[in-house]
């Protein structure tokens, strides 16, 4: 009964086929694409089939609890308590996907049938964020059998609507607090920065949608006839978007800036690395806030992005001034920001720039998660802890990151449950997560069951446990 | 035998019904040139209608196949009376834009004329078989009442307008003898307002382009990589503001044309557009400041943003997009250097840090190219015809230096070298390339007095005369 025991059966569960590769492929099968409401019924399927048969057998008990919003995904809960006297560990996963985009894959891959190239396995969850959770089930099921139990109480939360906002969730864990509360939270999600060394994530920016409209007149008008008379609503909107952003991304309206980073912000990402793998693209060193490193413009800094933008019909161009024009804009922003004033410097902005006749619109349904920035101090006793943790498998410190760049349900842990969140991600940044070819590095994940598993032993290991 | 008479008759032609009865057997024929394989409707057209309508005005007609394969032919009809003579070069288009049989009001068919109160509804009964069906008459009505024209008479009829006139400049240019008179009277489009009597002098140019900046093969995540990758919508929007301002003025240089001449701005002192019922309200702020609504139209340059695209605008995603296509136009008028059009905004573009903003074709479907050219408003011609039409209608003409639109004027005014004179037998509302295409009746007698009255006068002596 050891640490080296239990992260050898990890290995052995991930190295056999009939193991990793049979849960996560028939994982990845179920099409849980949360941005389809049609897809409500699969999300209730992975829960049921894949989620609680799994918890169960390790001697977990599950609740389902459908979402307070209605046409949005249900949430479980798995709940192994071993002694009322232990420290309780969070965990989370989210069992939805983003959709399939079938068709757009490499190969002409089907995004629900998983399929192995070389290091890479693709399927659509995969990274985000099948493969994660699956680490961290079997990890714990490692724990359980070679410790014969966890030494700590564990609680699993499994969300379907990540992809969605995780709209309803601060909801449903506020009213079920009790069901929910922990000591410390522990989970995996998203990309690692380094693909050559593991980090710990303590914190998310937040994210907030909004869409500028110019709505001029009801239709198109000739070109030749009108042309010079009529305002051209893509001229004034790019004109108007050109000065809230500068044309190398610094963010030109005062109130979307964050306040000055902290010193033990700057320190942590002194030693971080941006590197995103073979797949990623290409790093613009010139863009956003000049001054600052590139972790510092994506871990501690504000961007504003065009994510869409259309005016007239772009399919199929014809002579006629557009009669309207639409952008959907995003703000990522860390902590410090005020997010109840970010629409409001916006409307402030535009009208003193002169362009008061653009309307601010909330963003489509489809596409309207709203996240608030949360953070973890690193000098935080379990940030602290979790570093020792992974520093026993790997031998050294990981990286610390005080932010992901993404956004996720932090709040809901930090401000409804009141506890501190540390990430351990297990993808990279090439995974093409969100994207056509979404894949794991096997090898990678390969490291993760070994970071996860060991972590899981030294919570429930006497000499090791973190003491709240 | 007297102006009056002629006049007089021409209205009785109206008044029996024979005008509408002539034109609805010329509606009747489908000369779709948008259409394939539509070719024996376009001949058919000439053959049947145009050909025997001026062989009875005892013109010779030769029918001159298209260059380009597959287009309409094109008719010329000559009647010489005297070499002494001014020569009147006519124009026409039998072809028509597609019927769209299921979009007319219900009760409409394009292919039969219908009239309700003063409208007449059918395919070209506006654009164009309505004109040259009065043109023709009332060059008919003059030879009768005086059994000579007093004038020799060219008139050519196209068949591809609709289509971009393919292959029009290849039979003028191969026929120059053929087709060479000393002024160009023709009649196209819509007057400045249905009661004001209008001749337009020329026509803006236009050339549209493709701005296309590609960062990179696909869309990334904007947690996380915003910050780190150039966000093609915004440096878009950047290039964009760099070519015209917020309200519309051009700020490329060679983009501006050189300043109104004295008789362009007096011809427009008194013009004052109308579209009718359906027109849009104008921007008064909109373009060039200092010129007015007309002047914006009819003697500067505008340019138009006719689409724009970033990202998926029907279904927006948190991603960095990867491309920002923007379809352009300039609308110039002459005087402008067309052949530095594209070389001024690739200059234009880098010397303002657009480099990697690509500059391409326009797609195929939508890529009109015209020129631009004008006879001046103090030009002889002009302003002989439009005292011609003030004898007989008593109401000052319009003279509108250049129409918005563009139109094949340089065939006339370059190619030929012919002061060009267009007499607009429609107006803005007629709904043309549009269902319920109509002209209005009372402007259409109108119109047939103005022309009888003028080709009258044309024989009478007095004109600016023969080129010299």
């Amino acid at each position: 009964m050891s640490r080296d025991g239990a992260v050898a059966r990890s290995l052995e569960y991930f190295d056999d086929e009939a193991g990793y590769w049979t849960d996560l492929a028939r994982r990845v099968a179920v099409p849980t694409e949360c941005q389809r409401v049609e897809r409500t019924p699969e999300l209730y399927q992975y829960l049921e089939e894949e989620m609680r048969s799994g918890f169960e057998a390790m001697g977990y008990s599950c609740q389902v609890y459908d979402n307070p919003l209605e046409g949005f995904g249900p949430v479980l809960l798995a709940s192994r308590i071993e002694g009322e006297n232990l420290p309780t560990v969070l965990g989370y996963g989210h069992g939805d996907v983003v959709r399939g985009q079938e068709g757009l894959w490499d190969e002409d891959r089907d995004p629900w049938i998983m399929e192995r190239d070389g290091d890479k396995v693709y399927g659509r969850g995969t990274a985000d964020n099948k493969g994660q959770h699956s680490v961290h089930m079997a990890a714990l099921k490692s724990v359980i059998t070679e410790r014969g139990q966890l030494g700590f109480n564990s609680k699993f939360m499994i969300e379907t609507g990540e992809e969605n906002g995780s709209k309803g969730l601060k909801d449903l864990v506020a009213a079920h607090k009790d069901d929910f509360a922990a000591d410390v939270y522990f989970a995996s999600d998203g990309p690692r920065v380094d693909i050559a060394h593991p980090n710990l994530t303590l914190g998310c920016r937040g994210t907030r949608n909004f869409d500028l409209v110019l709505n001029l007149r009801a239709g198109g008008h000739h070109s030749g006839n009108w042309g010079g008379v009529l305002a051209n609503p893509g001229i004034v909107l790019a004109n108007a978007i050109a000065t809230m952003v500068d044309v190398n991304g610094r963010i030109l309206v005062e109130g979307l800036r964050p306040p000055p980073i902290s010193n033990s912000v700057r320190d942590a990402l002194k030693d971080v690395k941006r590197e995103g793998g073979e797949n990623a693209p290409e790093i613009n060193p010139d863009w956003g806030e000049p001054g600052l490193t590139a972790p510092e413009r994506v871990y501690a800094w504000n961007t504003l992005e065009v994510l869409a933008y259309v005016t007239g019909n772009p399919d199929k161009p014809v002579n006629a001034v557009p009669p309207r024009g639409h952008v959907n804009c995003q703000l990522r922003y860390v902590v410090g920001t005020d997010p109840d004033n970010i629409i409001p410097a916006v409307r402030q902005h535009l009208d003193e720039n002169g362009f008061g006749m653009i309307e601010i619109h909330e963003p489509p349904p489809s596409n309207d998660g709203k996240f608030a920035a949360a953070r973890t101090d690193p000098d935080h006793p379990w940030a602290q802890w979790m570093m020792g943790a992974v520093a026993r498998t790997i031998g050294n410190q990981p990286a610390v990151m005080p932010n992901s760049g993404g956004s996720i349900c932090n709040d809901v842990f930090q401000d409804v449950l009141g506890i501190p969140f540390v990430w351990l991600p297990l993808s990279y940044g090439g995974c093409s997560q969100h994207a056509p070819n979404e894949h794991i590095i096997w090898s990678l994940t390969r490291e993760g069951m070994e970071l996860v598993t060991g972590v899981y032993w030294d919570l429930g290991d006497p000499n090791t446990a973190y003491q709240p | 035998m007297s102006r009056e008479e002629a006049v007089e008759g021409i209205q009785a032609y109206f008044d029996s019904g024979d005008y509408v009865a002539e034109l609805a057997r010329r509606v009747a024929i489908p000369s779709e040139s948008q259409k394939e394989n539509n070719q024996a409707e376009l001949r058919r057209y000439l053959e049947e209608e145009i050909q025997p309508g001026f062989e009875a005005m005892e013109h010779n007609c030769e029918i001159f196949e298209n260059p380009v394969e597959g287009k309409g032919p094109v008719l010329l009809a000559t009647r010489i009376e005297d070499e002494a003579l001014p020569t009147v070069l006519g124009y026409g288009h039998g072809d028509v834009v597609r019927g769209l049989e299921d979009q007319w009001i219900e009760g409409l068919n394009p292919w039969v004329t219908t009239q309700v109160d003063d409208k007449l509804y059918g395919r070209g009964t506006a654009d164009n078989k309505g004109q040259h069906t009065i043109n023709m008459a009332a060059i008919r009505r003059v030879l009768k009442v005086r059994g000579s024209l007093g004038f020799n008479s060219k008139f050519m009829v196209e068949m591809g307008e609709e289509n971009g006139s393919p292959g029009i400049f290849g039979v003028v240019e191969a026929n120059l003898d053929k087709f060479s008179a000393d002024v160009f009277i023709a009649s196209d489009g819509p007057r400045i307002s249905p009661e004001r009597p209008t001749i337009f002098l020329g026509a803006r140019g236009c050339r549209n382009f493709e701005l296309v900046l590609k960062c990179r093969d696909g869309g990334h995540h904007s947690g996380n990589w915003g910050g780190l990758l150039t966000n093609p919508g915004i440096v878009m929007a950047h290039a964009l503001k760099s070519i015209v301002s917020p309200n519309g003025k051009i700020l490329i240089e060679d983009w501006r044309p050189p300043p109104l001449s004295d008789a362009v701005r007096a011809s427009l002192t008194d013009i004052a557009p109308s579209g009718g019922d359906d027109a849009p309200d104008i921007d008064p702020d909109w373009g060039e400041p200092g010129l007015s609504p007309v002047e914006q139209i009819h003697a500067w340059n505008s340019f138009e943003v006719l689409t724009f695209k970033t990202g998926n605008p029907r279904q927006p995603v948190n991603a960095v997009p990867a491309e920002a296509r923007a379809n352009c136009q300039l609308r110039f008028v002459a005087g402008t250097n067309t052949d530095r059009i594209l070389p001024a905004l690739r200059e234009h573009l880098d010397e303002h840090g657009f480099e990697m903003i690509a500059i391409e074709p326009p797609p195929p479907e939508n890529a009109p190219e015209f020129n631009a050219s004008a006879t001046p408003p103090d030009d002889p011609w002009a302003a002989w015809t439009a005292d011609a039409m003030e004898r007989t209608t008593g109401k000052k003409t319009a003279v509108i230096p250049s129409l918005g639109g563009s139109i094949c004027n340089d065939l006339f005014n370059v190619t030929l070298g012919l002061p060009s004179i267009w007499i607009p037998h429609s107006y803005s509302g007629c709904s043309q390339h549009a269902p319920n295409e109509h002209i209005l009746l009372s402007e259409a007698r109108e119109a047939l007095a103005i022309m009888t009255g003028l080709y009258w006068d044309l024989g009478e002596g007095g004109t600016p005369g023969k080129k010299h």
